[in-house]
């Protein structure tokens, strides 16, 4: 037995003690920069959320927990049905400390990739002030556009009622309300958009109005 | 290069031109096709794998005598993810877009065929000096590449050069495909076939 365990020692012990040592590298490593890590994410979700909501001087993580049960895809999306996951959502408030709207991360699939929202409400959460990309992957020149800062696609969401939406391939995207135009030859991603949209918008409206945390 | 005597000299031929891990390995197609769509990214890409593939031979070199021949790839492994995790670590920390921009490609260095590939036929065979200048070779090889990949579908498909240069006419039309795998492919594939056609090497 003894010379079991040895033959063991003899064979392994260089990468037991190489697991050990980087693993302490790595753990070294993330310490001294995982603070910055977290904070470059924190300046993403703000620098997106104040075009947003410019009035908002800094976004309140919400001490309550929202949580959304997200619905199993009806079509080539999928939200992975069935799973319950905590919505991050964030308070703007202005210099003295007001609400002046909402901020929320929102995510789901896409065409090529999972997309990553940032969404604002006004502080009734009754009109929905736009949205953000943090993270896409989708087709250059077309899905991609859904990126494009005050672009057709985007600036159709600035001031649409914080309900329900639809997408239209064709119609007048001037026009401000429920219905969405879609980027041409990006359907899915444009689809993708709004799926996305309609998963939390409204249960975070619910639970925000449930816990009578949206100034009447 | 195995039967030549190692030199720097002919280390660095050999990683640049004569066994350039792309135009004549072709490996690491996965990155090369992926992330060649700016140059920007591309360099990042490159600057990673030259800082994994030195760290990596570097410590393979060192413990190449204590290599037991069933556990090597493991240690090879072992090795390479440390160093990559790091790059990745860094990336996120310093260059946040660029990390985003790249998304998995950089945890994926950990199965790039060129890193385990040196470790394999210099660094365990060969001192500390010797695979650090092939890493470096074999990486500035693998950079150079992917760099005039990106700089020519950037320019094709977008008219500018690292993001904000602007090369192209105000007229130019810009070629959407060029940003697509497709134009990924035919660039490599040209790029490949002008390289045999330069060294006079048969299809």
């Amino acid at each position: 037995m003894s010379s079991k365990i040895a033959l063991f020692f003899r064979e392994s012990w260089l990468l037991m003690v190489s697991s050990v040592f980087f693993g302490g590298l790595l753990a070294v490593t993330n310490t001294a920069w995982a603070p910055k890590i977290a904070q470059n994410e924190i300046n993403k979700f703000n620098n997106l959320a104040r075009l947003l909501l410019p009035a908002a001087e800094k976004f309140e993580p919400l001490q309550d927990n929202i949580t959304l049960e997200l619905q199993g895809g009806k079509s080539v999306m999928d939200f992975g049905g069935g799973k319950s996951i905590r919505a991050d959502v964030r308070k703007g408030l202005d210099a003295s400390g007001n609400c002046v709207g909402w901020a929320f991360v929102c995510e789901g699939s896409g065409f090529a990739d999972k997309i990553k929202l940032v969404v604002a409400a006004d502080a009734q959460f009754k009109t929905l002030l736009g949205f953000g990309v943090l993270s896409s992957n989708e087709t250059p020149g077309f899905g991609d556009k859904i990126n494009i800062k005050d672009g057709f696609y985007q600036a159709q969401f600035k001031g649409v009622p914080a309900a329900p939406l639809t997408l239209a391939k064709f119609g007048d995207d001037k026009k401000i309300d429920s219905e969405i135009i879609a980027i041409t030859g990006a359907t899915v991603t444009s689809q993708s958009v709004i799926n996305i949209l309609n998963q939390f918008v409204e249960p975070i409206q619910k639970q925000l109005t449930e816990k009578n945390l949206i100034n009447p | 290069m195995a039967d030549k005597q190692l030199t720097v000299g002919n280390t660095f031929t050999a990683g640049i031109w004569s066994e350039n891990p792309v135009l004549r390995l072709l490996l690491g197609m996965c990155p090369t096709l992926a992330v060649t769509t700016g140059t920007k990214a591309a360099l990042t890409m490159g600057l990673s794998v030259i800082f994994v593939l030195i760290c990596s031979n570097l410590v393979v070199s060192l413990m190449r005598n204590l290599l037991k021949p069933h556990l090597r790839i493991m240690m090879f492994t072992l090795t390479i993810a440390a160093f990559v995790t790091i790059a990745d670590l860094f990336l996120k920390a310093y260059l946040p877009e660029m990390s985003a921009k790249l998304g998995p490609y950089i945890p994926l260095i950990i199965v790039n065929c060129i890193i385990i590939c040196r470790a394999e036929a210099c660094a365990s065979k060969n001192g500390p000096w010797i695979s650090v200048i092939d890493g470096l070779a074999y990486g500035i090889g693998f950079t150079v590449v992917l760099c005039i990949l990106a700089s020519i579908r950037e320019v094709l498909s977008t008219g500018r050069i690292f993001e904000t240069v602007q090369v192209m006419p105000g007229g130019f039309v810009p070629w959407a495909g060029m940003a697509m795998p497709v134009g990924a492919f035919v660039t490599l594939g040209l790029m490949l076939g002008l390289v045999n056609l330069a060294t006079k090497k048969k299809a």
